[in-house]
Parts: structure tokens; sequence; C-alpha cells
């Protein structure tokens, strides 16, 4: 390994979480030098993607240097699944796979090698008009990625149609309806709940305008409650059109100024890339693919990348008299010192900086399943990609927890590179900490699989708590200025959904960073380099 | 090299993603031009196999020119007898320096080629932790070409011989680097004025050991540059080039016909889909 020793930068990055990785690839032109450092011995930070060896190596790490990360009580869980038994009790293990019989032919479902699964520690995804995406395009990296599209919002209900004829999990899922014509196709709702709903549907998706300056006040009341006052939208409707808002809140705690914008833009969002989708997800890992491109994209411009090496300790020694070139001197965890014209990093990389702490915690879980899911994934509009992903929402009155937050489930196919074929990851997230939270992410999960049947068995799976932000727990989605020349990333978004606004503190960030040496409007536009075009 | 003269029926293309490794071991001229520019000394493994890559794209070698760095990636089509090869060469971008090549590095590659410099035997060395690391990282059906660099500087390379018949087409200068030296092993370590310090033979039976292809080349010369390459494109398997980059080395097969296409969505198409879509409700 080389040696970063005295040698001076213009900028420090610290981590590799999406944020950090995103700055760094706004610097790639730039013509800076950048030091990218983590701590951790792999990618991403918050936003890392495991194969099952990495994950048990990753849950080794967070229990046993608590507080280094926004992660706690994470545990692994193996199961055994005799032939006769298809659901046994798991069993906490620390060696991954089951035993098999001795002397039959092993044709129950098991785990493949560790490197065919690319477990999401923050699995989201991206609405198609998601800033993120115009960045991916405009900077040209996009094209080392792929994406796949997701599918259909599902709510779960208790009571199944007595004769129903739907196959598998979908006997006790209804599909949200995303649109005009899936309302007037849906036969899960009455005529009558479908005027008011197409009423609601028409009233979100005029601009405000039209609307007037009507609706400032109602907005500050609950989301249920604007539905049912103002719309007469009835109640077996208010959860579709919660789950559609993706708040981890209940119905009831979810202001309408927080779901009301984020309905419109789920709704704004189909069709906008293709027929038939309204998000997508990056293949192998999500975010952790993202990221490790615009890493990459980085190196290429000249910056050096060094993964296991975190900043011990840092003083930026600007002081009023005297102007330092390089007024940040670190001490890097390697041992080395290094300085720096700027350090950038989040919470968690940048010892001895106060911070605010992170606002909100949530509980979730990594589930690897033995079905494809295949009902849950139906092309509904003619021409629309296959869905990868599906989302799938449980009230919690559906769960005997009538006060709880809802538990969102996103299934993710073999077609995200997740997982292999005939295996589905299923990440489960309720804003609900520790194991309160992960009873109710366990048994989410447990009736999905009974309602789709036997073969759909748990493989692997695994549980942690993570700190960080919701939109509407009162946290600001700013950068924190340290000193003159340190600052932060606030901790992480803990939404289902990419967060747009950190592309705005990105944009901030390189701002510092560049000044006034470039135009601000190119921020993230690059042309394609020298040999990469020819297509 | 170009594309095959006389190609006039159309073939069929597959991509092939072909990722570069190798010691870091650096000229003096483009070590400089590095540091000018602002970077941490003892630069990049990718400029060693650079001039070897950018022989084989541009059929080009220019020894203080700085080498192309900054594309993501490089692509050069390869023309075989049935098919036409367009291999997206993937260098390090200097990420192995600190341990941080990314797992997307190795994602889906379909071959490999690992370079270490005939006149260093720590380079070879190094090839090997390559090697190991690819078997670890990489697909389980990953192409591996190990190839012995700077043969002009050794007493084989140094004049020409008898073209090796291959099915591209001719290069201006070509030696029979690999076949004619590899019998000869022996000998060559100890010819005086002679800067090889890898033996062909100590390469080639590694190589042999682990399945890889092998090859000695001048990057300087050209010599061997583009059989590398043809006989990378040579071995990948016809069923890994069927299922493109996405479904290689993953393991999976298509079943019950949903197959991985199905789901992509290209983001570079989204102008136009804008433009078709609008808002569903």
């Amino acid at each position: 390994m080389e040696s970063l020793a005295d040698t001076t930068w213009d900028v420090i990055i610290a981590g590799t979480g999406l944020s950090q990785s995103l700055l760094a690839l706004a610097l790639s032109r730039s013509g800076k030098k950048v030091l990218h450092l983590d701590q951790n011995p792999h990618y991403g930070g918050p936003d890392a993607a495991f194969s099952l060896e990495e994950a048990q190596e990753w849950v080794t790490s967070v229990n046993q240097h608590p507080g280094r990360s926004p992660f706690e009580d994470a545990k692994i869980f193996t199961y055994q699944h005799p032939p006769e038994s298809p659901r046994s009790p798991p069993s906490q293990n620390d060696s991954e796979g089951s035993e098999r019989m001795p002397g039959t032919p092993d044709i129950r479902p098991k785990l493949a090698a560790s490197r065919a699964y690319t477990l999401s520690l923050s699995p989201y995804f991206l609405y198609t008009r998601s800033a993120l995406i115009s960045i991916l395009i405009s900077s040209k990296v996009y094209r080392q990625l792929e994406f796949v599209a997701l599918g259909s919002w599902w709510i779960h209900t208790c009571t199944p149609a007595p004769e129903s004829e739907e196959l598998g999990a979908t006997n006790i899922f209804h599909r949200v309806p995303g649109n005009r014509e899936d309302v007037f196709a849906d036969t899960h709702i009455s005529m009558k709940s479908k005027r008011t709903l197409m009423r609601f549907l028409r009233h979100i998706s005029k601009s405000e305008d039209e609307n007037g300056g009507d609706t400032a006040e109602e907005l500050s009341a609950p989301f249920g409650e604007y539905l049912s006052t103002k719309f007469s939208v009835p109640g077996d409707l208010l959860h579709a059109l919660h789950s559609l808002s993706l708040s981890q809140q209940s119905t009831q705690d979810t202001p309408a100024e927080y779901a009301v914008p984020r309905v419109q833009r789920h709704l704004s969002s189909i069709g906008s890339m293709g027929p038939g989708f309204g998000g997508v997800v990056s293949k192998y890992g999500g975010a952790s693919e993202i990221l490790q491109v615009a890493c990459r994209a980085c190196a290429v411009g000249g910056g050096a990348v060094a993964l296991a090496i975190g900043i011990q300790s840092l003083k930026d020694i600007e002081t009023t008299t005297e102007k330092e070139e390089y007024p940040v001197q670190l001490e890097l965890t390697s041992g080395e010192s290094v300085r720096s014209k700027f350090v950038i990093g989040s919470h968690w990389d940048l010892p001895g900086q106060e911070q605010s702490p992170p606002t909100s915690q949530v509980a979730r879980s990594i589930t690897v399943v033995s079905s494809s899911f295949m009902s849950l994934f139906p092309i509904t509009t003619e021409g629309a990609p296959l869905p990868a992903s599906t989302v799938l929402m449980f009230p919690g009155d559906t769960l005997s927890h009538p006060q709880s937050p809802p538990v969102y489930l996103q299934i993710h196919s073999s077609d995200t590179g997740d997982c292999p074929r005939q295996q589905s990851v299923i990440y489960g997230s309720v804003a609900l900490p520790g194991s309160e939270g992960h009873t109710l992410l366990e048994c989410a999960v447990d009736r999905l699989l009974h309602a789709e049947g036997p073969q759909a068995m748990v493989l692997w799976s695994m549980r942690y708590t993570q700190s960080g932000r919701l939109r509407n727990d009162g946290s600001s989605a700013t950068i924190h200025k340290h000193s003159p020349h340190v600052f932060s990333f606030p901790s992480s978004s803990l939404d289902l959904t990419w967060e747009d606004e950190v592309v705005d503190m990105v944009k901030q960030a390189w701002t510092k960073i560049v000044g006034d040496e470039v135009d601000h409007d190119d921020f993230m536009i690059f042309d394609d380099r020298e040999g990469t075009s020819d297509d | 090299m170009s594309e095959s003269a006389g190609a006039n029926a159309p073939k069929p293309s597959s991509s092939v993603k072909l990722v570069l490794l190798g010691e870091a071991a650096v000229g003096k001229v483009q070590l400089s031009s590095q540091v000018s520019r602002g970077l941490v000394a003892d630069e990049l493994s990718f400029y060693l196999q650079s001039s070897l890559v950018l022989r084989f794209v541009n059929d080009d070698f220019q020894e203080n020119k700085e080498p192309t760095i900054g594309a993501a990636f490089l692509t050069q089509k390869c023309s075989l007898p049935t098919r036409t090869i367009k291999f997206e060469i993937w260098d390090t971008a200097g990420q192995e320096r600190f341990a941080s090549l990314a797992p997307m590095y190795y994602r889906n590659a379909q071959a490999a080629l690992v370079v270490y410099d005939v006149t260093k035997p720590s380079s070879l060395t190094k090839a090997k932790h390559w090697v190991a690391e690819l078997q670890r990282q990489a697909s389980p059906g990953i192409v591996i070409a190990l190839v012995g660099n700077k043969l002009d500087l050794t007493n084989d390379g140094g004049d020409t011989s008898a073209a090796t018949a291959t099915e591209s087409e001719s290069e201006p200068v070509r030696d029979d680097g690999e076949e004619g030296a590899a019998e000869e092993g022996e000998e060559q370590d100890t010819t005086p004025g002679d800067a090889r310090k890898v033996s062909t033979r100590e390469a080639s039976s590694y190589a042999d050991e682990e399945g890889l292809l092998f090859f000695e080349t001048s990057a300087k010369t050209g010599t061997n540059v583009v059989d590398v390459f043809t006989a990378i494109a040579n071995a990948i398997p016809e069923s890994s080039l069927k299922t493109g980059r996405g479904g290689a080395g993953t393991g999976q097969t298509a079943l019950g016909g949903r197959s991985a296409e199905d789901s992509r969505v290209n983001l570079g198409d989204r102008s136009a889909a804008t433009a078709k879509e609008g808002c569903a409700c």
C-alpha cells in the first residue's frame, strides 16, 4: 500500500456514502486534488451492499463498534428446512447455509454462493423524475449502470375474498391503483369510492395555480382527516393513498402537507420515463452501485480513493490574522498526517466535530426467500417493462397493532441482480426501533410467505436498527459548517425513496469547494470522456 | 486495430467487458507528468497496461506521451470470422493503490488482462496476486490472460521474425514472442545484454496451472498485442456472449420466459420517452 503522508489536498471527502460519492463525482473534472477516504473496508457507508459473507463481517463490526455507524442491534439468522416442515424456527448462526440431510438428494431450496447476493442496507428506489437521475444522465455515468423498473404498490388486507381466484400472495394484497385506468379496472373498489378517488386524483394532479390559495390551511391536518373531510375518501382507500406517500408514520401522524406532494410526485412520475412505471432501481445493490460508479469517476479524474482509512482527528488552524493555504490538519487512522483546504464528511466520519444527533430510528430487515412472487409483479400497462421490484404496505391495524406505523416491504426480484433466479430479497422497514419493530417486520414477512404458499421459505435474514432522518421529523437537510473549511452532510435519510434534497446539499458543498472558478450552472454536466461514446 | 476489412455482411456483435490489472510500474516520463498534474507519486498501474491497450485501440505507442487516462472505459472492436466482439476495456483508475477497487469493477467482467513486466520479477508476483483476486471476486467463467509486456527490451523481442498466422489482419511488425520463446525459455535468462528477468517458462507454466491464456508482448513494437485480444475474444464461451453483460457471470439462466432483458430501463432514452408519454393522470 502506498503512503498518503505529507501530501496536501484541495479537498478530503470522508465516507463513501452516496452523498459524499456524488460530491466526488461532481469534483471529478474540477482539476482539484481529491482524497476520498472511508474508515470501512468497503464502499458505501450507510448505503453499502453486501454479499452474505460481507454481511456477516459487517454485523460483527457493527456490534463491536457501537456508535461508529448509524447502525446497531444487527443480527443474522440462518434457517434449516427439513423436508417435512417447510418453515422451521430460525437459529442464530455464525455460519451460512443449512445442513444437508445425509444420504438423501437435497431438493430443498437453498442459499446460493455468498457472492450471488448483493444485499443493500439502504434499498431506496428512484422516482423517474428524480434530480439524481438527471445528474446520472448529465454526468454520463449512467452508461455504467443498469436500471430496472419498479412495479405496483400493494396494500395488505386482513380479509381475503372468500371465493378469491387470486394466485399466491395477491390473495391478501390489493393492488393500489396508480392512475385513472387502474381505478376503473379495479375490482376491489366500489363505484362510489371510485368517484371520490377520481375527484382526489384530479385535484392533486392540478397545478397549484388552478387550486388557488385555499390549500395552505387544510394541509396542516393529518392526511387521513384531509382525505375524509375534503374528499370523503372512504376508509378502505385511506391506506392505499397513504402508501403512495411512503410515509413511515401512521395515517393520523402524517400531515397532509407531507403526504400530498409525495402522492403528487408518485402519480406524475408514472409514465414519465416509459409506459407503466414511475420508479427505477439500480441493479446490484441499488445506491451501492451508483456510488461505486461515482467514486470510480472521481478516480478516473485523478482523485485518490482509500478504503479502511478514516480520520482520527482534525483541526482547522486558520485564524483571522493568518491565512493558511491548507488550513485543515488531519491525523488519519493509518497514522499518517495530511493537510487539506477543505474537509467534508458525514457525522460518522468526522470525529470530534459537534453534531446534532440523528432524529429518527427505523427497524430494518433483509430476507432472502425461495420464491419469485410472480403474482406481485404483473405488467399492468402495454409496453411496460417487467417490474423487478414492488412495494407492499401493511397498515398497523392489519398486523394487530392499530397504533403502530405501517410496515413497508420492498420485494426485489432476481432481475435486480440482488439474488439468484427463483429467489427474492425482501427489504423491510418500519419506523419503530428495536425488538418491537423487528417483531412487526417478521410478522409482515410471515404473512406474505404464508399467502404465497409452502414453497416460499426464508433462507437467510438479517435485522438491524438504523438512525437517521425522516423528512417530517423536524430535521433539516442542509450542510453543516463546523469551521470555515470543515463541513458535514446530515445523517442519511431513512426514506424508502431517494431524497432529492441530497442533490442540493451536494451542490452546496461543491459550490463551497470550487468557489467562483466555474459556472455553477455546469454542476454535474460533463461531456463523454474520450473513447466511451462509441455505441 | 481497426475493424477487419471485407466485413461486408453484418456479423453478430457482442460486447465484452474486459478489466485490466497489473503492477504499478511507471516510466519516468509518465511519472513526472503525473506529479506535475498534482497527483500522488507512483501513479498508476494503468500506465504499464494502458500502453498495451492504446496499441490495441489506436495502434499507437508514444513513449513520451501522457497516456490516456480519464476514460471510464475504452472501446475497441475485434473482428472474428463469425462475429464482432466489442471490447469495453476498463482500467483500475488507480483505485487498487489503496485497496479500493470496487466490486462494480469486477462485476460482469467476461475477460481480464493481467499485465506484468518481463524485466521485473516482482511484477509477476503482483500479477499472481491479481489472478488470485480475480478468482475470488470476478465471475466464475471469466477469461484471464496473463501478459508479459516490454518484450522489446529482451533479446527475443528486439528483432522481427515470422508472424504467427491469425484470423485478424496483419500487423506491420509481429514477433513470434510466444511460441518460439516458450521452448527456449531457459537460455534467455543468461543472454548478455538482455533485460529479461522473468523467463517465459516460469510465467507460462504458472499460466498453465491456473488455466490462463499467456502471451508476451511489446506495446512499443506491437508484438502480439492484437493476438492477445483475438485469443481472448475466441476464448469467451458463446453462451456468455449471447446473454451479454447483464447475464454473464451471474450464473443465471432465463427461466419461464422472463429474462433480465425485459425489465431493463434505459435512462438514455428518457428524453424520447418523456415526449411520448407524459403524465398518466
